[in-house]
């Protein structure tokens, strides 16, 4: 054995189920959990995780021997997990806690109906597609109190739960009449090489919600020397996991590693300015869904958040540094899902080549809504107790536009202290037409 | 990819003394670490040097320096690091009693023994006056709360054999508070109470109960009260403050099991420092791999969702703890290794892992097992002599030669190497701009 095989064999890396084994017992986990800082009724990621594992294991193995990673939980408490990740990011002993109790949410609700809200909430491709057709309407009946009310007593989503408007049509359709009217119909024929463009992946929030903030990222990336593709994709299933709906998941991820697989494998670079996206299409899919095919490992590597990737290009000496100066306070806060990528906080260093911008990070665990635990009924105050200091912050700043990297994060913020909360890349496309603006230049943000 | 003068790697007393003396002396400094370290885990005070026999820390240190121990080299340090610590942690509000010549004595614990200590958080210090023989000890707890059992804790302190010989209360008795609201919760741990504590209204009533407890229960009697360790998070000196003030009798907190409060205080107000001086502190990012170009260390490489994270770096140090915090691991087949730069390891071999006695008090030959360095903190190979690699210092419980459980020195030789390794790449250290700004806050908790 030489020594490169020992520091190997010491420092494998095991699988999410078994790392349970490495727990010390040590409580750090309990320090972070925002939920359980808030609430008794999630006992806590040590519990809950690695403590309980023991007996799903166990309970497992009497049922179906000894080999199945098919674990049930002994209760029901793992609901109240947010999913949020701090447990994992703190400890010491490297036991993947969050993932372990994702994955338990997921047996509990294995062969059983799943609950209709969390199917819906699932669904937010399916949602997103019916409240476009339907915008006015669903418009109004998504902002509407009695409808709201009625839409909490049935459904169990919360009367005040934050939800953005729907857009007039999917970002998917815009693009497709936009690329119809260029010369070539956007034909492959055309397209630049990897070098010359990237692929954008938008995700449900920018298709159904938000298409302002893909306006923005195509004309940052634009004025980086970058074209965008937009190839057809769906949910990256995302919400789907998160309310266990792992088999539902599956069948996104095969859709959209097909379509992927075949630009990463060209040397094409994915980049997504939802950070629970490409979270998913990095790492998901492989630790959450299991899936370890090839297609999926070529979209992982080549999947980039749009501030990561904007930081490389900057580290590389290629970003476009000539932005205009905005005088102001912007208070920002790093969602959860940004810290599991590992990357630090690409925006925050973005924001400081930006002259005059004085970006603040608000310091905050975490913002309650993770994703669409903050929409439920029972986690509403929950998540709003959670959020609380932060959102306090950002009202005491004084601040009219803050900042975040993540959609559901944004709307519960500014759901909470009535301040706009724009995605970085927003702030940076600003900066560039303030630019433009001090040379008498006209931008075109199309 | 970014850069820094120095990488610290590991979020313990060693890489955060380095890092918050670096960042002050105006290095760009980031502190990266897998996770939280002890100061979650200890006491919140400075253990220097206890060995057995040890009136202070000062007599401890050159009784220490006097063998094969860090403080063979680092003496001369212990002192001015220690001071220097001290002052910065009253300067950010929390402050610290106890120098290297206070005299070292026995204060109760959370399982009613005593430990040995010198240097504690002030909230700690009344344990450390000797015990008049008229004095009672109150222990008070609150009720419902299982890290912290008063009336066990009274039983136990009770003995006289706990006390070691030295002077003690004439009499313990354990009381348990109740507190409103606590009964009903299924799971309670320190920090609950210690954000309790931050809330001045809900403080105010909880210190009105403690108050009411102990004056019950000592009636005019003079002596002191020993409390679990959860007063205050964020609002510790108020809390602190407002006990003293509204408590017939002076207290003093018991540090708890894990999680510690008095240890989180200590490493949000490094933390604290560290990022007001433009450093940058990233717990939550496992470094895997430290890129080596001929000779010298260039980058550290750290784990990230499907790609690595790297940053440039013109020195390392490697604060990454000994056996219980990762720095060294023991595999399955017999080694033990220093897994990121592969440095030797002076341990013991296989077969003298298994002891008979795990807790006999000449200590356990995997105790001392560690990098063995120069003076100056750089790691040395197998044959004694400089290790292969320019800059990289290492420093914390990754030093051998400590027996830290047996001789209580592993703060003390933390802070010192922290020190030393700090004043060395300060000194060494190539201001590069780099064209970022170190303000920006970074990701971290």
């Amino acid at each position: 054995m030489t020594i490169a095989d020992i520091v190997r064999e010491a420092s494998a890396e095991l699988p999410v189920s078994a790392s349970s084994d490495e727990c010390l017992k040590c409580n750090v986990c309990n320090t972070v959990c925002p939920v359980m800082r808030v609430t008794d009724l999630f006992p806590g990621p040590k519990y809950s995780g690695p403590q309980v594992q023991r007996f799903r294991l166990a309970g497992f193995q009497q049922i179906q021997g000894p080999h199945s990673i098919n674990p049930r939980s002994p209760d029901h408490s793992v609901d109240y997990c947010s999913g949020c990740g701090w447990c994992t990011t703190v400890c010491p002993a490297g036991v993947k806690i969050a993932e372990m109790n994702n994955q338990a949410r997921g047996r509990l609700r294995e062969g059983k109906i799943p609950k209709l809200r969390d199917w819906g909430l699932g669904q937010t491709d399916l949602v997103g597609t019916m409240g476009v057709l339907f915008s006015p309407i669903a418009n109004f009946a998504f902002h509407n109190r009695v409808v709201r009310a009625a839409f909490e007593l049935v459904l169990g989503v919360h009367r005040h739960a934050p939800f953005p408007r729907f857009a007039r049509r999917t970002y998917q359709s815009t693009w497709k009449r936009r690329m119809a009217k260029r010369p070539d119909g956007g034909t492959t024929r055309t397209r630049p090489g990897p070098d010359k463009a990237v692929v954008y992946f938008h995700g449900c929030s920018v298709n159904y919600y938000e298409p302002h903030v893909a306006e923005a990222a195509i004309w940052v990336l634009k004025r980086n020397g970058f074209e965008t593709i937009i190839p057809e994709q769906v949910c990256c299933g995302l919400p789907l996991i998160s309310n266990g709906l792992y088999d539902d998941a599956r069948e996104r991820a095969c859709k959209n590693g097909k379509v992927l697989a075949e630009y990463a494998k060209a040397g094409y670079r994915i980049v997504g300015t939802s950070t629970s996206c490409t979270h998913t299409l990095k790492a998901e899919y492989e630790e959450m869904l299991d899936m370890r095919d090839e297609d999926t490992k070529a979209v992982s590597h080549a999947t980039w958040d749009i501030c990561e990737f904007l930081l490389d290009l900057h580290e590389d000496g290629r970003l476009d540094t000539n932005f205009g100066t905005l005088d102001e306070d912007l208070p920002y806060h790093a969602p959860c899902q940004l810290r599991s990528h590992g990357i630090g906080l690409p925006a925050l260093d973005l924001f400081a080549l930006v002259p005059g911008l004085r970006a603040k990070d608000m310091d905050h665990d975490c913002c309650g809504i993770a994703g669409t635990y903050g929409m439920k009924k029972e986690k509403y105050p929950i998540a709003m107790k959670v959020g609380e200091p932060l959102f306090q912050k950002v009202r005491d700043s004084g601040a009219s536009v803050a900042s975040c990297d993540s959609e559901t994060c944004r709307w519960q913020i500014e759901s909470a202290t009535g301040v706009r909360t724009r995605h970085p890349v927003e702030i940076l496309a600003e900066a560039y037409r303030a630019a433009d603006t001090a040379k008498g230049l006209a931008s075109n943000p199309g | 990819m970014p850069h820094a003068d120095v990488v610290v790697i590991g979020a313990g007393l060693s890489g955060l003394v380095a890092a918050t003396r670096l960042a002050e002396a105006g290095a760009s400094v980031t502190l990266v670490a897998k996770g939280h370290a002890s100061t979650h885990w200890g006491s919140g005070g400075l253990d220097v040097a206890a060995p057995v026999g040890a009136g202070t820390p000062a007599e401890g240190v050159a009784r220490l320096a006097a063998e094969d121990h860090p403080y063979a080299y680092l003496a001369p340090d212990v002192a001015p690091s220690v001071a220097w610590l001290l002052e910065r942690l009253e300067a950010s509000g929390l402050p610290y009693s106890g120098t290297l010549d206070t005299p070292i004595r026995r204060v109760p614990t959370a399982i009613g023994g005593t430990r040995r200590v010198a240097i504690v958080p002030a909230a700690q210090a009344a344990a450390l006056r000797p015990w008049d023989h008229e004095e009672l000890l109150v222990v008070a707890g609150i009720a419902g709360f299982k890290d912290f059992w008063p009336q066990a804790i009274a039983d136990s302190l009770g003995r006289e054999t706990v006390w070691g010989g030295s002077d003690r209360p004439s009499h313990v008795a354990g009381v348990a508070v109740e507190l409103s609201g606590i009964a009903a919760r299924n799971n309670l741990n320190a920090l609950h109470l210690a954000r309790r504590f931050d809330d001045p209204a809900q403080r105010s009533e909880d210190i009105g109960r403690f108050a009411a407890a102990v004056r019950k229960m000592a009636g005019s009697r003079p002596g002191r009260v020993a409390v679990p360790a959860v007063f205050g998070l964020g609002q510790h000196a108020e809390a602190w403050a407002e006990l003293r003030e509204r408590l017939p009798l002076e207290p003093f907190e018991v540090p708890l099991v894990p999680p510690s409060i008095p240890g989180i205080r200590l490493w949000r107000v490094l933390r604290e420092r560290i990022r007001a001086a433009g450093g940058r502190v990233q717990v939550g990012e496992a470094v895997h791999a430290i890129r080596v170009e001929g000779g010298r260390v260039t980058a550290v490489e750290m784990e990230a969702a499907t790609r690595t994270h790297v940053i440039r770096t013109d020195a390392v140090l490697l604060a990454t703890g000994g056996l219980a915090g990762g720095g060294l691991i023991a595999t399955p087949s017999g080694h033990i290794v220093e897994p990121l730069l592969n440095l030797h390891v002076d341990a013991p071999e296989h077969e003298a892992w298994f002891v008979t006695e795990a807790l006999d008090p000449a200590g356990h030959p995997l105790e001392a097992a560690g990098i063995v360095t120069d003076a100056d903190l750089r790691p040395l190979a197998h044959d004694g002599r400089p290790a292969a690699l320019a800059n990289v210092l290492v420093a914390g419980a990754l030093l051998a030669g400590q027996r830290s459980i047996r001789e209580r020195c592993g703060d003390g030789v933390a802070v010192a190497s922290g020190w030393r390794a700090a004043n060395a790449l300060d000194a060494g250290a190539t201001r590069t701009p780099v064209g970022r700004v170190p303000s920006a806050g970074r990701t971290d908790q």
